[in-house]
């Protein structure tokens, strides 16, 4: 399977504070990868330095075998990794489909044209028939599929989710999931970012990368993952784990 | 009964327009809608990187006098044809559009809007200290553009088609692609990377028609009144008044411009008329009202709310 992203010993700095401290994962195509790590890991940095919001001071970022290190963020998106963000950011004067066609006029420039790959991606998100609604008035799991919804119709072949399940309740999180699944089906690979271990979480990544405090801790299935020591400390605690081996 | 077609509103009202030397027949109502006609052009051009883009330039004063200069100028000292000057006043604000879009639009928010103010200032100073070139602070006459006899009506044909150009493209912004990312801008810079625009070309790509239409109105502006100074077309005021309209009237919209220049240009002069004094005190605390009541602009009150919001967000939402 050919690499989509590969992500070489990278570190980047703010002040005092070592956000990415020489972080290493790659990410296949049509793999669902999964950044998880508890609050401050630095999974949103992580996801910023791959789509250009943020330099590396170290290290080298590759999309489908080419170097992006250092390059701006609508650069990245052209070349096709799309994103949400953590905060979710609709453009709360425009409808559903004129949030989606933003993303959809890039490769679209006439505007008929976009606006038609912009219903297609809502159908195929089941958004179809509030196309017309205004962002503004969505509730938040509706904006954070609108937000999603974005960044495929970019043309998005690696599509970046930035604790796309927080805030939802377990409904509207299973809802995501199953998005994730048909997106894996549609050729686009995904890596989600999460704070919590999730069973719904873990039944949908091939891998997990584990991430606290800006180190790598561990990586691999979700299942070895969760047992790994190192893991647990960094959720729970190392008491917890000196009173689970006793 | 059939339904007019979309654009019969528009073709109504430039036809009204046009007719209006015919039967307007008093020169004062017809300066005083010729000015109207002028300062739409102005709401117009600033709408497109201050309304649809949202960049508060309070610099464009800057862009108007560079017209009026040109014009004068290249007609007095190297005896061109005033209609070549306007033309060479157009490019020359596009090219300093680019000079100073480059540099103020690494700021945002207040931080820009101060620096297009000093923008403006540097151009008002460099006009006033070359009296060998510009006359300096006494100012000089502007050429005519138009022969008498019916000078009023001819200006008034001349700034019509200007008015009809601005609006056409206002109209191809407001629906475009361009017109989309300018507006995703507008609203948040990061999404707007994330879609794959690249902000600060977009931002210059508006500021030059933006520049060149401010250009074009004040060119005719000061050839109207026959006069350029640097405290006519050179101070604060007009840009000022440039981004009141747009915002007064509605901003990112197509008509908000014309109708804020309806209503700012009718109300000052009243207030002028009747207050003599204290005009500026009446006239601010209108804007203070409108802005309060009617933050989506005069516009506002001609569309239902829905239809409204999805054609403009609220000034609100313009960051600074």
């Amino acid at each position: 399977m050919a690499r989509i992203l590969e992500f070489e010993k990278v570190s980047k700095r703010f002040g005092g504070l070592l956000a990415t401290n020489d972080v290493s994962f790659h990410v296949d195509d049509g793999e669902v990868v999964f950044l998880i790590g508890p609050n401050g890991a630095g999974k949103t940095t992580v996801f910023n330095l791959i789509t250009g919001f943020v330099k590396p001071d170290a290290g080298i970022i590759r999309f489908a075998g080419q170097d992006i290190t250092g390059g701006e963020p609508y650069e990245a998106t052209r070349l096709g990794i799309g994103r949400t963000f953590q905060v979710v950011q609709p453009l709360a004067a425009l409808t559903m489909r004129e949030n989606v066609m933003l993303g959809t006029f890039l490769q679209h420039p006439r505007r008929k044209d976009a606006a038609d790959r912009a219903d297609q991606v809502l159908e195929f998100m089941g958004m179809r028939s509030r196309a017309d609604q205004l962002a503004s008035g969505l509730p938040l799991a509706q904006r954070k599929l609108l937000e999603v919804a974005r960044a495929i119709g970019t043309g998005a072949k690696l599509l970046l989710l930035d604790e796309v399940m927080a805030g939802l309740n377990p409904r509207e999180a299973e809802e995501v999931v199953g998005l994730i699944r048909r997106l894996r089906e549609f050729g686009i690979t995904s890596v989600g970012g999460v704070e919590h271990i999730m069973r719904i979480v873990m039944s949908l990544a091939s891998r997990v990368v584990v991430l606290d405090q800006g180190r790598k801790i561990a990586e691999g299935p979700p299942a070895e993952v969760v047992h790994d020591p190192k893991v647990v400390e960094a959720y729970l605690g190392s008491k917890f784990v000196a009173e689970a081996k006793r | 009964m059939r339904r007019l077609p979309r654009w019969w509103p528009t073709a109504l009202f430039f036809a009204v327009l046009t007719s209006m030397p015919l039967w307007i027949t008093d020169g004062y109502v017809l300066q005083l809608i010729f000015r109207v006609v002028i300062f739409a052009v102005l709401g117009m051009a600033w709408n497109f990187i201050g309304g649809y883009a949202g960049q508060l330039s309070l610099g464009h004063v800057a862009y108007f006098g560079i017209g009026a200069y040109a014009m004068t100028l290249s007609t007095e000292r190297i005896g061109w044809n005033p209609w070549l000057g306007v033309i060479l006043g157009a490019v020359l604000a596009a090219i300093a559009a680019l000079v100073i879009g480059s540099i103020t639009f690494r700021l945002r928010g207040p931080y820009f809007a101060l620096s297009t103010i000093a923008a403006a200032e540097i151009i008002r100073v460099l006009v006033q200290n070359q009296d060998e070139l510009t006359h300096g602070a006494v100012g000089t006459n502007a050429p005519l553009l138009f022969q008498a006899p019916n000078l009023d009506a001819k200006f008034f044909w001349g700034a019509v088609p200007l008015l009809g150009a601005a609006f056409a493209l206002s109209t191809w912004i407001h629906s475009s692609r361009f017109g989309y990312r300018l507006r995703a801008i507008r609203e948040n810079e990061n999404t707007a990377m994330a879609v794959g625009v690249n902000p600060a070309r977009e931002k210059l790509l508006a500021l030059l028609p933006s520049a060149a239409f401010t250009a074009l109105a004040g060119s005719m502006y000061a050839s109207y009144f026959s006069f350029v100074g640097p405290d006519t077309v050179l101070t604060l005021e007009i840009s000022v008044q440039a981004a009141l309209i747009a915002m007064l009237g509605g901003a990112a919209t197509i008509w908000g411009p014309i109708l804020g220049s309806i209503v700012l240009t009718l109300t000052s002069e009243i207030f002028k008329t009747y207050f003599e004094h204290t005009h500026l005190v009446v006239y601010g605390a209108l804007l203070i009202v409108v802005v309060i009541f009617l933050p989506g602009g005069v516009i506002s009150l001609f569309m239902r709310r829905s239809q409204f919001r999805r054609q403009a967000g609220p000034i609100g939402s313009v960051q600074g």
